[in-house]
């Protein structure tokens, strides 16, 4: 069922990327992903124009609420759906379609971490099968012994020691904390080069958190992995992420260094977002937040015209709604941001 | 353990002494909630707090008499304004206690609104099950649920509403009106903004505070997250393994540690030191090593004993009973209340 | 999974199957009937009946359409059961110039009512023989009953049978204590056998006494010269009652038939029932995950067959091609596949959405690694459950089909056993013990399975989650 298709010609690199690109793993150009529900009557815009660049050995962040397409887009780049358009460029070659034997090969460099670590792993598998899976995928280890040997390695590596211990439980006798470490262990079995996680400590308790990601750090760091952080707990990716990009509705809003897009945010939906999050100091019982966004999230099969964020956004004029929707706009240091009005906030 | 100090001139609307709920299952019982005390006064609001396991949910339940089997209150007493709940059969606890005095907001209670009904048919229902005294007619309900539902935000054609034509937080405003309208004392909120979005949990937040100033109502409100806790709570309950660790006011939990006013239990302090703050650039996480002990077996002594790094021979032990440390400032541990050189670090 | 894992898995199951009342219950009947599938065939009165069902020399010696022994409790009248006879006391006379005298006298305790139907004498040997033999009666008559120069070759075994033998020889002896009564029996019209065990009245064709006691049956061989010899004779009383559930009108030991069955409706049902829920599983998964024009052309084959009536069509292929019993299987299961392929089918849409299968094919995984690995371990305790349930239905079709007469004719089923009782007058002739444990068995063994697949069904069918 694999008709031979004409990859599309690969849109142009928009003209904002001044940033130093030697160095860059993965790219999306323009990226869109449409779902046709209802027999196709609604077109909901799940994905609609995301670009971005992730450099070698960096942690992106990839932050946003729900329904702005920040999964989907995880999975565009696992090739776990495909785009509608745009392009998925790895290492300077465009990977957006590619044929059966490429594709293998394309998963092994690419892995990800699920949100929820019971339900990634086959319940009925122990460890061992766990960790095994991508070797026998991948065709890697000659005898059952080597490949035992390469899943205590890393096993070791993502600090449950002695690996003999767990190697034969199920992941139902393991705790959440637990079971995510070897959710990241499936992911570096292969050594690949970019990992997408999808929320990995979202369902894991506050004391084991920083412990999970703290050693996801140090193992990305050692590894020189380039890591893509998706996440709606921007508190988190404060910790976490070198850089940051926040979407909205299918598209990126505003990306830059954590520092710049958290404590100088530009896009008036940034802003909103770190107004809106809780922190645990004293003094706020009484007190109600002022959230500069009026209503809530539209539905990504009507997306507005116009700004997609101007029906919400208490700084919106006529020229919001009325012309096109403004593109990424590099204010230097490799902060871009989506807003027309910027100057005049 | 009464509660008299000079500061609360006022009786409190909830007492609870000495709680204890546990499960009765096929492989033992597990003591979900082992002895737990605590007042809360009108118009105040106690957050509590802690992760998976620690009985908070089950306080919950335990506060409404209404625990799921197999689970049982065995010990204790709650009396909400004046009447003491435990040990009263359903049918009264139906008519004359639950949503007339203390009504409750489930976690994912939202999703949980039968999706065939209309909100108004909804919130009948709940009206003819726990109403007291003489009924009301129709026309007085109508009035009444419109009352709520504009209170809580809601515009009033949304009682001709389905489930399904409503967003998540309109959704979790409704929840909300239903266990407001028929005016309780206390009410119960489950994790009300967990599954919501950062703008919309603000917005339900400064909401649940509008209320309390409006309706001078008490509340619980249990969460597993700090920060959302800063919010809301003027004093925070801190559970452990079914037990109390700290209850202390909201200046002094979430004032600076190190200082004289601060959290006193070790638990809580590599709680808030493992919570992230966004306004902040934080470098280092806390984390706590091991999970939460089996609610079968508790160990002996201190049931967080194994996972402090304060923990000395008598932790392990004897068991810290609760001591009031000053002003209403409660902890149950060994080293808060025996070192006198303990600074709050 | 090694052994260990199993080992505790097999221990889990175990104890929540032994709550389930039922299913024990099951599951003890079935133990029951693989075992006497695997022993029966040393345990039966009749060893090698299987190869020989259909093999009129075979049960010669049996009584036909006799009621089982057991009738013999209920009635005031008992009925003579059947026996054989074997360890007669041998003797030896030497009467000089290398000729001998072998007499071997058997004895035979009488005690019934109901005389038996006949009594055959297997004579062996070699050489020219002259044999005769002479029964001493309790009441101290003695009849000689046969008197002959046998031919005999090895392997070879010549019968004498009382009822069609004798007949002559036993007027002879009525005659010679009776001649009047003599007179008015005619070989054709009697029963020699009765007149030999009754009282020598008027009555003793019509409402015969039964003369009880020891009767003594002396088989004397005159062996003529070294090279000759006649081996230890055995003699069968075919009784008027026999067996544990009595004959037929073939003479087949019913009781027999029976244990015979169970090996082939095992066969049957279990052949059947696992390689269509096997085929229908594997399909179902294949339909399910692989989606498209796969799924469609399944689905649609599944809709055909579904609908289409089993019976008659297994008796319209019989009466035309008059198929093998392998034959029959084949169509069956062509048939029973589609029981287990929508649940399957159903089961595998949800599982497919599982989050580990998202996970399996980021890795890298290939469909078939997906629905070999993941999917189909999950559904295998449902499949045996499928297979415990779906057995009942196909031993009936088989015995329908047997019934109709367009069975296998060589195997020994018990719709056949009850096809062959309904065409031979069975109902009419109220020959019970011969229609009744045929359809008792297919019940029971239907019911065993019923109870255990419902059993089985209960604790494996997978819940919503997989969990």
């Amino acid at each position: 069922m694999c008709a031979l298709k004409m990859s599309p010609a690969m849109p142009e690199r928009p003209g904002y990327f001044g940033y130093d690109d030697s160095n860059v793993i993965l790219e999306l150009r323009l990226l869109r992903k449409e779902f046709h529900v209802h027999r196709g009557r609604t077109i909901v815009k799940a994905v609609d124009g995301v670009s971005f660049q992730l450099h070698r050995g960096e942690i992106l962040g990839l932050v946003g609420e729900s329904g702005c397409g920040k999964t989907t887009t995880g999975k565009l780049i696992m090739k776990l759906i495909e785009p509608s358009s745009g392009a998925i460029i790895v290492d300077g070659e465009d990977r957006t379609r590619l044929p059966r034997e490429r594709e293998i090969e394309y998963r092994r460099h690419v892995q990800m971490i699920f949100q929820d670590p019971y339900a990634s792993m086959n319940p009925h598998f122990k460890v061992k099968d766990v960790l095994e899976e991508p070797l026998l995928i991948h065709k890697i280890g000659r005898t059952r012994s080597e490949r035992m040997d390469m899943v205590a390695e890393v096993m070791e590596k993502v600090k449950m020691s002695p690996a003999s211990e767990y190697m034969d439980r199920h992941p139902h006798m393991l705790s959440g904390g637990q079971r995510q470490r070897i959710a990241t262990a499936r992911t570096l079995i292969l050594k690949p080069q970019i990992i997408v996680a999808d929320e990995p400590v979202s369902m894991i308790d506050l004391s084991t958190r920083a412990e999970i990601l703290h050693l996801m750090k140090s193992i990305q760091r050692e590894m020189e992995l380039s890591f893509l952080y998706i996440t709606h707990d921007i508190s988190t990716a404060r910790f976490f992420t070198d850089r940051i990009a926040v979407m909205y509705l299918g598209r990126i809003v505003e990306i830059g260094s954590q520092d710049e897009v958290i404590d100088h945010p530009i896009h008036p939906y940034t802003k909103a977002l770190i107004a809106a999050v809780c922190e645990p100091v004293p003094g706020r019982v009484g007190i109600e937040r002022e959230l500069q966004v009026k209503g809530e999230i539209p539905s990504a099969a009507a997306i507005p015209a116009g700004c997609r964020f101007h029906p919400r956004c208490p700084f919106a004029a006529k020229e919001c709604e009325e012309l096109p929707e403004p593109e990424l706009e590099d204010i230097g240091g490799g902060h871009l941001h989506a807003c027309r009005r910027w100057k005049e906030i | 353990m009464s509660d008299n100090t000079a500061s609360s001139a006022a009786l409190p609307v909830l007492t609870v002494r000495d709680l204890k709920l546990h499960y009765f299952t096929s492989k033992g019982v597990v003591r979900a909630l082992d002895g737990l005390s605590f007042d809360l006064l009108p118009g105040e609001t106690i957050g509590l707090v802690g992760e998976s396991g620690c009985g908070k949910t089950t306080t919950g339940v335990a506060l409404l008499n209404m625990p799921s089997p197999p689970g049982r209150i065995v010990e204790g007493s709650i009396r909400i304004d004046g009447t003491e709940i435990v040990g009263l059969g359903d049918h009264e606890l139906r008519r004359k206690v639950r949503w007339s005095k203390i009504s409750m907001v489930f976690q994912g209670a939202m999703n949980c609104l039968t999706p065939v009904y209309t909100i108004r048919k909804l919130m009948r229902e709940t009206y003819a099950e726990h109403f007291v005294g003489e009924r009301i007619d129709a026309a007085a309900i109508e009035v009444l649920m419109r009352k709520y539902v504009t209170l809580v935000g809601l515009p009033e054609h949304v009682l001709g509403r389905y489930p399904h034509e409503l967003s998540g937080g309109m959704k979790q405003r409704v929840v909300i009106a239903m266990a407001l309208f028929l005016e309780p004392k206390v009410i119960v909120m489950d994790e009300p903004t967990t599954a919501l979005d950062v703008i919309v949990q603000a917005q339900i937040l400064n909401l649940i505070k509008r209320l309390k100033r409006e309706l001078k109502l008490s509340y619980i409100f249990i969460t597993h997250d700090l920060a959302t806790e800063a919010e809301v709570a003027d004093r925070i309950l801190v559970m452990y393994a079914g037990k109390m660790a700290e209850l202390g006011s909201n200046e002094e939990i979430f004032g600076p540690a190190g200082s004289r006013h601060g959290p006193l239990h070790p638990y809580t302090q590599k709680l808030l030191a493992s919570t992230p703050l966004l306004r902040k650039k934080v470098s280092e996480l806390a984390f706590i090593p091991g999970a939460p002990p089996d609610l079968i077996d508790p160990p002996a002594g201190c049931r967080f004993a194994p996972r402090c790094s304060f923990a000395k021979e008598k932790c392990r032990s004897v068991e810290p009973p609760v001591a009031e440390i000053e002003n209403r400032h409660m902890v149950a541990c060994w080293k808060a209340m025996e070192d006198p050189e303990y600074v709050r670090a | 999974m090694n052994l260990r894992d199993s080992m505790e898995s097999l221990r889990d199951f175990w104890a929540e199957f032994s709550k389930v009342k039922t299913g024990l219950v099951g599951l003890a009947l079935l133990l029951a009937f693989v075992l006497l599938g695997i022993f029966g065939s040393f345990i039966v009165p009749f060893p090698g009946a299987s190869s020989h069902w259909r093999d009129i020399t075979f049960w010669q010696d049996n009584p036909q359409a006799a009621p089982p022994v057991w009738v013999n409790f209920f009635s005031a009248t008992k009925g003579c059961p059947s026996t054989t006879l074997t360890k007669p006391t041998v003797n030896s006379q030497d009467e000089g110039n290398g000729v001998s005298l072998e007499t071997f006298v058997f004895t035979y305790a009488y005690r019934y009512d109901l005389p038996p139907r006949d009594m055959v004498i297997r004579l062996k040997g070699t050489g020219q023989v002259p044999v005769s033999i002479t029964v001493e009666r309790p009441d101290g008559l003695s009849a000689e009953i046969y008197r002959d120069q046998l031919q005999l070759a090895e392997d070879d075994v010549q019968r004498v049978s009382v009822s069609r033998n004798c007949a002559q020889a036993v007027i002879e002896f009525v005659r010679g204590q009776n001649e009047d009564l003599a007179s008015t029996m005619s070989p054709e019209l009697i029963k020699p056998i009765g007149i030999l065990f009754s009282k020598l009245d008027t009555h003793v064709s019509d409402s015969p006494t039964p003369v009880k006691g020891e009767y003594k049956i002396t088989v004397t061989a005159l062996i003529l010269s070294s090279d000759f010899k006649l081996d230890k004779p055995a003699i069968s009383i075919s009784g008027y009652v026999s067996g544990l559930l009595g004959t037929d009108a073939s003479k087949r030991d019913v009781f027999t038939g029976i244990i015979i069955g169970i090996r082939w409706a095992l066969i049957i049902g279990i052949l059947t029932s696992v390689v269509s829920v096997i085929a229908g599983v594997l399909l179902g998964i294949i339909a399910a995950y692989i989606g498209g024009a796969v799924d469609w052309l399944l689905t649609r084959l599944y809709e055909l067959i579904y609908l289409l009536p089993v019976l008659p069509f297994l008796i319209v292929i019989s009466a035309i091609f008059k198929p093998s019993i392998w034959t029959l299987i084949t169509i069956i299961c062509l048939f029973f596949w589609t029981g287990s392929f929508k649940t399957v089918y159903s089961m595998t849409l949800q599982i497919k959405e599982e989050t580990f299968i998202e996970a399996s094919r980021a890795l890298g995984s290939s469909a078939w690694r997906i629905m070999l690995k993941h999917i189909s371990p999950i559904l295998l305790p449902y499949s045996f459950a499928s297979m415990a349930l779906s057995i009942p239905a196909i031993i009936v079709y088989e015995a329908s089909v047997s019934l109709l007469g367009l069975g296998d004719a060589t195997i020994v089923s018990w719709g056949q056993i009850l096809e062959a009782a309904l065409s031979q007058g069975a109902v009419i002739n109220r020959l019970w013990w011969w229609v009744v444990p045929p359809g008792l068995m297919i019940a029971l063994m239907g019911m065993s399975f019923a109870f255990l697949g419902t059993a089985l069904d209960k604790i494996l069918h997978p819940k919503l989650k997989t969990r």
